[in-house]
């Protein structure tokens, strides 16, 4: 027994290895000198080896097979022990025998627990910026090398995807939404050039900017504004476009040498409604105008107040014919129709066609005259001003 | 006296260092320090006059390229799965933990601890539903950690 210690304490280097020899029932047989320092209480021979070991407790079963068979080892890693890192091997020593050997690796496991500290807590960083990016009302997305390679949690939604993988996919390629000659997010980012510009996808409307994160990975951000820039183009009182808005739309249409159909609406003796109901009345009145013109037109058309009981209607895509029954009914709706407090109240319509030399001005000028005419003769009807 | 192996799994940071010291040493360091491995800490318990001592295996918590060895999990008679309750991943993953460990050892006890539940707000806390092995606990304010080993001790001595 004694050429055993003395052998084994040969072979398993002071510092690096310690054991203990347990029997079958786990009692300490004998012990490596050093092995104490390693353990939180005084290890003696006789004593109970779960004491010293709790490591093995649940264990016990898988240990005794050790005896009997050399093969088997048990072997648990990375163990803190009394302030040291040790990995604990049970190996065969003879049949009522067991060795347990404690090689310390403290060294090597306090350099890992360093790299492992510095990953974890850049991840947990990491997770507190996409917390920052995902509580953005902006979609936020980087492009790198021409590809998406990253977006926020905002921006997956909007485009109904799970992870960026699936943006890439679907070849989303947001820069022709700017402008369709645009060929890369390199050239849009180009043609921002630090400033903002508005965009519209899917009906919704953005500001666009672009910034420079690194050399390589530019950061576009979309502001939704489609909620706030609809406010500004509405009537507050009515609900219908504003006359601004109108204006802007109606000079762009001009621009674009489209085909449309104008036609001015008022309301006939609204003057009459004021002065005896009040203008509480009236303005109640114009709403329901309002509301009943505009459930009875397409919602491509555009129905404007002009000012006070005046409205615009713009009809595109839409022939002489279909415009004219259309008015029409809505002539005979607004007659036929009861009012709140007030009753019934009538409306007469100008209405006319564009024709290639007009302009703004001539063509609402037409439309004018035509609603003109419409109250010479006797109000509640429709004129039509042939270009 | 009975000795029972139970072990504290969960994604790392998630607090399982500070309920054992909680529970232990009845103490609390703000500081984050990364566990490897394992470290065992014992903890005498009485339930009903039966008296057992508690191992308690502080496991290193597993990160997304890291994954717990399955050496540890053997012999176990309960575990404590701990999530951070700000952090929604760390609830997310508990599922896997626990089916980790129920392969390993399909007879054994186990509760749910929402750590660091300090930082949740009254309404935050209104919104998640707890079942009863499952507790809102603050190893920082000493809150259910106690009750929280107690009732695994008590599932594993029944």
């Amino acid at each position: 027994m004694k050429n055993v210690q003395i052998i084994l304490n040969a072979i398993l280097s002071k510092n690096i290895f310690e054991y203990a020899l347990i029997d079958k029932n786990f009692i300490i047989i004998d012990i490596s000198e050093g092995i104490s320092s390693y353990l939180d209480t005084e290890i003696k021979r006789g004593n109970d080896a779960l004491r010293h070991f709790p490591e093995f407790v649940g264990s016990e079963d898988e240990i005794r097979k050790i005896f009997d068979n050399p093969v088997f080892t048990y072997v648990l890693e990375s163990i803190y022990k009394n302030e040291f890192y040790v990995n604990i091997t049970v190996e065969h020593f003879d049949e009522n025998k067991a060795l347990v050997l404690l090689h310390n690796i403290s060294d090597i496991t306090l350099s890992k627990q360093k790299l492992l500290q510095c990953s974890n807590e850049s991840t947990l960083h990491n997770n507190t910026l996409q917390k920052i990016l995902n509580s953005q009302n902006a979609l936020l997305f980087v492009v790198n090398n021409e590809e998406i390679s990253y977006t926020n949690q905002k921006f997956l939604e909007y485009f109904g995807v799970k992870r960026v993988g699936d943006v890439r996919r679907k070849n989303l390629n947001l820069y022709q939404s700017v402008d369709s000659s645009l060929e890369s997010y390199d050239a849009l980012f180009d043609r921002l050039n630090g400033k903002e510009e508005y965009i519209t996808i899917n009906n919704d409307t953005f500001i666009l900017q672009a910034s420079l994160v690194e050399e390589r990975h530019k950061l576009f951000t979309l502001t939704k504004i489609t909620k706030l820039s609809k406010e500004m183009e509405l009537d507050g009182l009515t609900g219908v476009y504003r006359k601004s808005y109108f204006n802007a739309y109606f000079e762009k249409l001009m621009n674009e040498n489209k085909e449309a159909i104008l036609v001015v609406v008022d309301i006939d003796n609204f003057k009459n409604i004021n002065d005896s109901f009040g203008h509480q009345v009236g303005d109640e009145v114009l709403r329901e105008f309002a509301t009943l013109i505009q459930n009875n037109i397409r919602s491509r058309d555009i129905l404007a107040r002009w000012g006070g009981e005046e409205f615009l209607i713009l009809f595109e895509d839409s022939s002489l014919k279909d415009a004219l029954r259309k008015i029409n009914s809505i002539r005979e709706l607004i007659e036929a129709h009861n009012f709140k407090i007030i009753g019934s109240l009538t409306a007469s319509f100008g209405m006319t066609s564009r024709n290639k030399e007009d302009n703004c001005h001539s063509f609402l000028e037409r439309a004018d005259k035509a609603l003109y005419q419409a109250k010479n003769n006797g109000k509640n009807r429709v004129e039509f001003k042939k270009n | 006296m009975i000795r029972k192996k139970i072990l504290l799994l969960g994604d790392f940071s998630v607090g399982k260092t500070s309920l054992v010291r909680r529970y232990v040493d009845g103490s609390f360091d703000d500081k984050y320090l990364t566990t490897i491995g394992v470290k065992i800490s014992k903890k005498l318990c009485s339930i009903e006059n039966i008296e057992c001592e508690v191992l308690i295996w502080d496991i290193e918590g597993s990160t997304p390229s890291k994954k717990i060895s399955l050496g540890y999990y053997k012999g176990a008679s309960g575990a404590i799965f701990v999530s951070d309750v700000t952090r929604r991943e760390t609830i997310d993953s508990l599922d896997e933990h626990k089916d980790i460990f129920l392969s390993e050892n399909p007879e054994a006890s186990f509760v749910t601890a929402y750590n660091k539940a300090d930082l949740l707000t009254d309404i935050a806390r209104e919104n998640i539903e707890l079942d009863e092995d499952t507790f809102f606990t603050s190893a920082k304010e000493n809150s259910n950690v106690e009750a929280l080993f107690i009732k695994l001790v008590e599932k594993m001595l029944s």
